[in-house]
């Protein structure tokens, strides 16, 4: 396998943006990454593009070749991949595969969705598509209640999380404040996200990530290549691995571990060569604050049952030993669906140059991305390092 | 029918739902072991705001709905 680099690197600022096209997003977020790559758009042979449900929101399918005459990339293939809000990162995966293969020198992955021009009810309907159509939908079951079904047994195993859980949705909406690029820049207290409009219970509104429109791209190169084209720090993939678990939440094991991120996690760390206390900070997939205190726990950050008070005790602050989501995640730098995994490789690469200005983490030399879709039944995890 | 019984597994309340269900809310859905050790999702109905919902209590089969699927009540 060759060594493989994040040359470049674009994203739009996430957001509302109904008179824009999927075009506009894509052509804004891709001229940036292939701008910051300093590549010619010529030397890119093939391009991997998320997205979750443009069927649906924008009635439109096809996507990869939309893209890639946005872009003005010739006749190279264009596919597009659809694992719900893991969208993205299987787009980054099979781009790393194919260069870190040789099959490619240089690719292009990315992610786009559009979504806020819908009534709520519709967004709704198109999220739920991510859980099961058979057996849970028509019972009545939407995203967010897939979800409080797991928090509710966390709390029947280890106790209460509720305020850890609300500190998360603070914590991130305090991050947020930092980056140019999220979504939501208001303070919030944990008063405010318990006292919020119930969802599902345990969840208020405040426990639930946002409706985003937003596109991210990056040039994914061989590392000699990519070396010899940038004068900016390298950042490798030195980790990257994709696990699965059923789609019911009937027929999984456990609903207070993960199966797919503990497996996924345990491969990337493999590969790595690393170990989760060698990771200097993360982005995971906060889609609901309950996943933040699972998934920190999964990556093996903090003991099964732990993670609760970890996050209380100021652990995955931004000046804490294992600062997670300092982009303000999927909770208030925004969670655009298809584009939501390249969106934290975004913030990992940002931070592994040392370019994240007022919210640079002091320690940046490891960082890992943590994407789930739907009801965790896809995971990948990939981990990069700075040299 | 009567008899078949159910223990929640996990269970949410909701009161955000798509178009068809958002004249139900809140209604709840849980995920309960079934007598044979299968587990499953389903609506428990009977459920008004403030009712106590404790994590392994019984819940009874009350009926099947229109496309088959067994749905549960509370009992106490």
């Amino acid at each position: 396998m060759r060594r493989v680099a994040v040359l470049g690197i674009g994203e739009t600022a996430m957001g509302k943006y109904p008179e824009k096209t999927l075009r506009d997003l894509i052509l804004e977020a891709g001229t940036k990454a292939l701008a910051d790559a300093g590549m010619d758009r010529a030397e890119i042979q093939a391009l991997y593009i998320g997205n979750f449900n443009g069927s649906h929101f924008c009635r439109q399918s096809h996507v990869g070749p939309l893209a890639a005459e946005t872009l003005q990339l010739g006749l190279i293939p264009a596919v597009r991949t659809e694992g719900a809000c893991a969208s993205g990162s299987m787009a980054f995966r099979l781009g790393y595969q194919a260069v870190a293969c040789g099959i490619y020198d240089a690719v292009l992955v990315g992610g786009v969705e559009k979504m806020t021009h819908c009534q709520t009810e519709y967004v709704t309907e198109g999220l739920a598509t991510a859980a099961d159509a058979d057996l849970e939908v028509p019972v009545g079951v939407t995203f967010p209640s897939v979800f409080a079904l797991m928090a509710n047994r966390y709390f029947h195993e280890f106790g209460n999380a509720r305020d850890a859980m609300a500190w998360c949705a603070v914590q991130n909406h305090e991050n947020a404040l930092l980056n140019p690029d999220a979504q939501l820049k208001k303070r919030i207290t944990v008063e405010d996200v318990k006292n919020g409009t119930p969802i599902a219970d345990p969840f208020t509104i405040y426990d639930c990530s946002l409706v985003t429109d937003g596109a991210v791209f990056a040039v994914l190169a061989e590392s000699s290549l990519a070396r010899s084209l940038s004068r900016k720090r390298l950042v490798e993939v030195v980790g990257c691995a994709q696990a699965g678990d059923a789609i019911s939440m009937a027929s999984k094991n456990s609903l207070t571990t993960l199966a797919a991120t503990v497996k996924a996690a345990n491969e990337a760390y493999i590969m790595a060569g690393l170990k989760p206390a060698d990771i200097d900070l993360a982005e995971v997939h906060d889609c609901f604050t309950i996943t933040e205190i699972l998934n920190i726990e999964d990556l093996g950050f903090f003991a099964k049952g732990t993670g609760a008070r970890a996050i209380l005790s100021g652990a995955t602050a931004r000046d804490g030993r294992k600062p997670i989501n300092v982009s303000g995640g999927l909770k208030a730098k925004g969670h655009p669906i298809g584009a939501t995994g390249l969106s934290q490789i975004y913030e990992i690469v940002t931070q592994l140059r040392h370019e994240a200005g007022e919210r640079q983490v002091m320690k940046a030399d490891i960082g890992l991305t943590h994407n789930l879709g739907g009801s965790a039944a896809t995971c990948i995890v990939s981990i990069f390092r700075g040299r | 029918m009567e008899d078949r019984k159910g223990t929640l597994y996990t269970y949410t309340v909701i009161h955000s739902a798509m178009d068809e269900f958002k004249s139900q809310v809140p209604y709840v859905v849980g995920l309960l072991e079934e007598e044979d050790g299968k587990r499953t999702v389903a609506r428990v109905e009977g459920y008004r705001i403030g009712k106590p919902i404790r994590i392994g209590m019984t819940v009874a089969c009350s009926r099947v709905d229109e496309n088959g699927r067994r749905v549960y009540r509370f009992i106490d």
